[in-house]
């Protein structure tokens, strides 16, 4: 069953993520795929992830077909303009690719190309239209298209914004320009999480929640004081040094496991969104903590 | 205005060390507000050379550099002091440096400042950017605030995911330009307005360079 299929049964489901390594070795890759492969609703393969360049993600999407994965090709808006991200939408499609998650991406400063020039020619909301625009038969321009696309297009977005206004303002474009699902930003404060599904519900929308594993207090305070959008509680970064240095990583996993447990049994959200970043081969064990295998 | 920074003495050096004399062109507009091209930068570059060994045959500031006509008039009573230079170095904009590229055919022009951006001087001696010239303004969609200058990525529909505590992912220097937007929309009470307008992809055909305009009215035949 295909991964909108899968969504729209109703079906809690799990996505993770793959990221393609920097060179052309792909063999821990494929090894993550082969691990999350029978277990995961589908993987998302990101774009050039912190604007640090490595394989692009259309490639890697083909690849993770190949092997059995349902591939999420992230998109982002940073490196290439209209002409090459309706081109690549189109190459996607026949390539078999059939979700697309539409992003800004994070600005070049953040990567290793620092000097690079910057595209942002469309941004996210209008990346959702552009998809949108190729499902019916016409690109961008209005210009008819010999064979549409059929993508089921999804977005970002960060429940624990600060502020959160302007963010669930652009929440509601992007709703508004097509996107059926969304994958959130880590989140760990499951009570503030369900504010934001009390107002996400309004929409005919599915939201998987973010997860990002936590190694250790050091990690979560990095998160913290580092990441936009991510807040980890103080309770959580007592548990986690209560634990100990060596505990540390199974209790962050069982935080994980406990949070995906609790979002499925109180049916608040449809899904998660399990972002590993180089722990790939804990995602089964911690879907078995969660119940979810 | 255009903002101006010196460029490093020792490039300017670089560039013009096949030359023996000079003579400098300032600007009284921009270039003097930014302290580049104004009396007191021509006087002192004319010291910085003539202690590195250099002869300066003569000194001007231009009223508006980068109005060609007027600063071909105003440099007529200098023609002989510029016929003895061997090449002229502009303190002004690229715009005004090229005034002297256009006057002089024949005579070597160099900048000796580099031309940053448009910008409003906010305080004495300090430049924020806030238009991009980007020929289509969407100024009375945003309340006011440029989102193609102020945001580092130039997003026309709501923050990214990198807002941090209403700061920029790329510097915490910087305010979301999109909170700025949002906050602004809210105390004008234009916010649903905000909210309901998605803008479209920006046509960039009205940037597309190098761009003219002829605003003045053609004479009827």
């Amino acid at each position: 069953m295909s991964f909108r299929d899968v969504l729209n049964s109703g079906k809690f489901v799990v996505t993770a993520e793959v990221g393609p390594p920097k060179g052309t070795d792909i063999s821990e890759m494929i090894h993550h795929m082969e691990l999350l492969k029978g277990k995961v609703d589908a993987i998302n393969v990101t774009d050039n992830q912190s604007a640090v360049m490595r394989i692009c993600s259309m490639a890697v999407c083909k690849i993770a077909l190949e092997h059995g994965l349902e591939p999420i090709l992230q998109m982002t808006c940073r490196d290439r303009n209209r002409i090459g991200l309706q081109s690549d939408l189109l190459g996607a499609s026949i390539l078999g690719i059939k979700n697309v998650l539409c992003m800004t991406g994070d600005h070049v400063s953040a990567g290793d190309h620092k000097g690079a020039k910057p595209v942002y020619d469309v941004e996210s909301v209008q990346l959702l239209k552009i998809v949108d625009s190729l499902n019916n038969g016409k690109d961008m321009s209005g210009n008819e298209l010999k064979g549409s696309t059929d993508f089921f297009q999804g977005a970002v977005v960060t429940p624990e914004a600060n502020p959160l206004e302007p963010q669930l303002m652009k929440f509601e474009k992007k709703v508004k320009a097509g996107a059926k699902f969304f994958q959130t930003q880590a989140i760990y404060d499951i009570e503030k999480f369900k504010e934001f599904m009390k107002h996400a519900r309004k929409f005919p929308v599915k939201v998987l929640a973010g997860f990002v594993v936590l190694k250790s207090a050091g990690m979560a305070k990095f998160l913290n004081n580092n990441v936009p959008g991510i807040r980890v509680p103080e309770e959580l970064i007592e548990e986690l040094k209560a634990a100990g240095k060596e505990k540390a990583l199974d209790t962050g996993m069982d935080i994980t496991a406990r949070h995906i447990r609790q979002l499925k049994e109180e049916g608040i959200c449809d899904g998660v969104h399990i972002m590993a970043i180089g722990m790939e081969d804990k995602v089964p064990e911690i879907m078995q903590r969660a119940g979810l295998l | 205005m255009i903002i101006t920074k010196k460029k490093d003495f020792q490039e300017l050096m670089e560039n013009i060390k096949n030359y023996k004399s000079f003579f400098l062109l300032g600007c009284s507009e921009c270039a003097t507000l930014c302290g580049t091209g104004g009396e007191p930068q021509l006087q002192e570059m004319k010291e910085a050379l003539e202690a590195e060994g250099k002869e300066v045959t003569g000194t001007f500031v231009a009223k508006t550099g980068c109005q060609v006509l007027g600063t071909k008039v105003e440099l007529k009573p200098h023609k002989d002091a510029i016929s003895k230079a061997e090449c002229i170095i502009v303190m002004s904009c690229g715009a005004g440096t090229q005034t002297a590229v256009e006057l002089y055919e024949d005579k070597p022009v160099y900048p000796a400042n580099d031309s940053m951006f448009l910008g409003n001087m906010t305080r004495l001696q300090m430049f924020d950017e806030r238009c991009s010239l980007c020929g289509k303004c969407i100024l009375d969609k945003t309340g006011g605030i440029c989102p193609i200058t102020a945001c580092p990525k130039g997003l026309l529909n709501g923050p990214c995911g990198g807002c941090k505590d209403g700061h920029c992912e790329i510097s915490p220097d910087i305010k979301c330009a999109w909170v700025r937007i949002y906050e602004r929309m809210k105390r004008l009470g234009k916010l649903q307005e905000l909210c309901d307008t998605t803008l479209e992809a920006k046509d960039w055909s009205a940037s597309q360079k190098p761009r003219t305009l002829i605003a003045r009215e053609e004479k009827k035949k």
